[in-house]
């Protein structure tokens, strides 16, 4: 260390000069809201802590990349704060108020049955958001319905994006289309999705319609619901 | 010596991190960073939406725990009485307790309409395929929120819909995977109180810490990636 960058404060006291160093965060030169346009809640501002905190998400979620917005028009893009923040603190509330209101009102979903006993006998029935596997399940045999078709489904589901890339340029080739369009506008994809919809709402409908409802099936027959 | 007015040490504070770290740029960054227009059509909430409501999970998840107690002992077991404590006794118990439920009942529904607005606009194409993988697991994840969430109460319906769960996870090929499987969820040869001590730590430790490791890395990737355009 150098002679000049010894600080000497007193008599025989030599410590060296404290330099913090300076961590410069890489803009992507991103295309920020200019000064003027935006509130006036400097570092000096009573509510600056709150901006902070506001803030503090994004800045956690770690450094943006060089987005879309970055280089479009001004007049085809928005700051995200106030624009594009302000509907989500008024989201929450009103599902808050939803959930609340639910739980003051529908409380028939809430009530307990008797407490667990093996002993007793009672017909299960899974949730709504499980009654169309329950009803997968009746129709064909138990290994195929319960460990063959809800895996491959979720692979699929899982590798989709991958089967697009691969798979649909080559059917796009095949039927002379310049793109492979995404599933919004794809009649192979967009009908795939409205399919496999239409089938998960049938088998719920049908498991909701009672173990009186009773249709003919292929295996198992009649199929009944849940 | 004069005391200082609250602003200056703020001004202060904010000056003393400024010099260790870039802190007022990173926040204007984030703040003031824009947005396509295109990302105000309403669909493209629905993820904020999801997580708000997880949010809304954990918070009143953390309240039931105050007063849950994941014993099936007996009978009524303790879980069973616990929870019609909450219900009944605890002060606004049946609020929270109704916020959790019908809070899990929205967060399926708006998970569903969250992958198909990605889906729908394409939203999982590249470079945005690790994040798809990622939003899947979740919804996975939530639905195993879900099932090991519904033994908790310790009612006759939860008791049977549970064994019927861990029978079908009990088909898997070939026979010894499959009851090594049945074992290890229900801790025993039956479904009892080991099985809720499971469920239970699944439930509310496993479960919670995987989703918010994983929604972070959901985040982190749409901060990287931004938002799609609709194609």
């Amino acid at each position: 260390m150098s002679d000049k960058r010894l600080l000497k404060e007193g008599p025989g006291a030599a410590t060296a000069e404290t330099e913090v160093p300076v961590i410069e965060v890489d803009s992507h030169g991103h295309t920020l809201e200019p000064d003027y346009k935006r509130l006036p809640i400097g570092p000096d501002h009573i509510l600056y802590p709150v901006v902070v905190g506001l803030a503090l998400f994004p800045i956690l979620m770690g450094d943006a990349g060089h987005h879309l917005a970055d280089d479009m028009p001004e007049d085809e893009t928005h700051p995200f704060f106030p624009d594009h923040f302000w509907p989500y603190p008024i989201i929450a509330v009103v599902m808050l108020v939803a959930v609340g209101l639910l739980a003051a009102f529908v409380q028939k979903n809430l009530q307990l049955e008797t407490s667990a006993d093996p002993r007793t006998v009672t017909i299960p029935r899974p949730d709504w958001y499980f009654l169309f596997l329950f009803q997968l399940l009746k129709l064909g045999p138990e290994l195929f319905m319960a460990l063959v078709i809800p895996p491959v489904v979720v692979g699929a589901l899982l590798l989709f994006p991958f089967i697009d890339a691969i798979a649909g340029p080559r059917f796009a080739k095949r039927l002379h289309w310049k793109t492979w369009p995404v599933p919004g506008r794809n009649i192979y994809t967009g009908t795939i999705f409205v399919i496999g919809l239409a089938i998960v709402a049938l088998l719920t409908l049908w498991a909701l319609a009672g173990p009186q409802f009773c249709v003919p099936w292929f295996i198992n027959s009649p199929v009944c619901g849940a | 010596m004069a005391i200082p007015h609250p602003r200056e040490i703020q001004t202060a504070v904010v000056d003393w991190l400024d010099e260790r770290y870039p802190f007022t740029k990173a926040v204007d960054e984030a703040l003031y960073q824009r947005v396509p227009n295109f990302a105000n059509a309403f669909y493209y909430c629905f993820g904020g939406m999801v997580f708000i409501l997880v949010v809304f999970q954990l918070l009143t998840g953390i309240l039931l725990a105050l007063y849950y107690v994941p014993d099936a002992t007996g009978n009524p077991a303790p879980a069973y009485t616990s929870v019609n404590f909450i219900q009944n006794n605890v002060y606004l118990g049946w609020l929270i307790r109704g916020v959790h439920f019908w809070g899990a009942n929205l967060l399926i529904i708006m998970v569903l309409l969250h992958m198909a607005r990605v889906y729908w606009t394409g939203s999982y194409r590249a470079p945005r395929e690790l994040n798809w993988i990622v939003g899947v697991t979740m919804l996975l994840l939530i639905l195993a929120f879900s099932l090991t969430g519904y033994l908790l109460p310790w009612d006759t319906k939860a008791y049977f819909a549970t064994q019927v769960t861990i029978k079908i996870a009990g088909l898997a090929p070939p026979q010894q995977l499959g009851t090594f499987i049945k074992e290890l969820l229900q801790g025993g040869p039956a479904v009892g109180p080991p099985t809720l001590q499971r469920f239970f730590t699944i439930h509310v430790f496993l479960l919670p810490a995987v989703i918010v490791l994983l929604m972070y890395v959901h985040f982190r990737f749409i901060r990287a990636h931004g938002i799609s355009e609709p194609m």
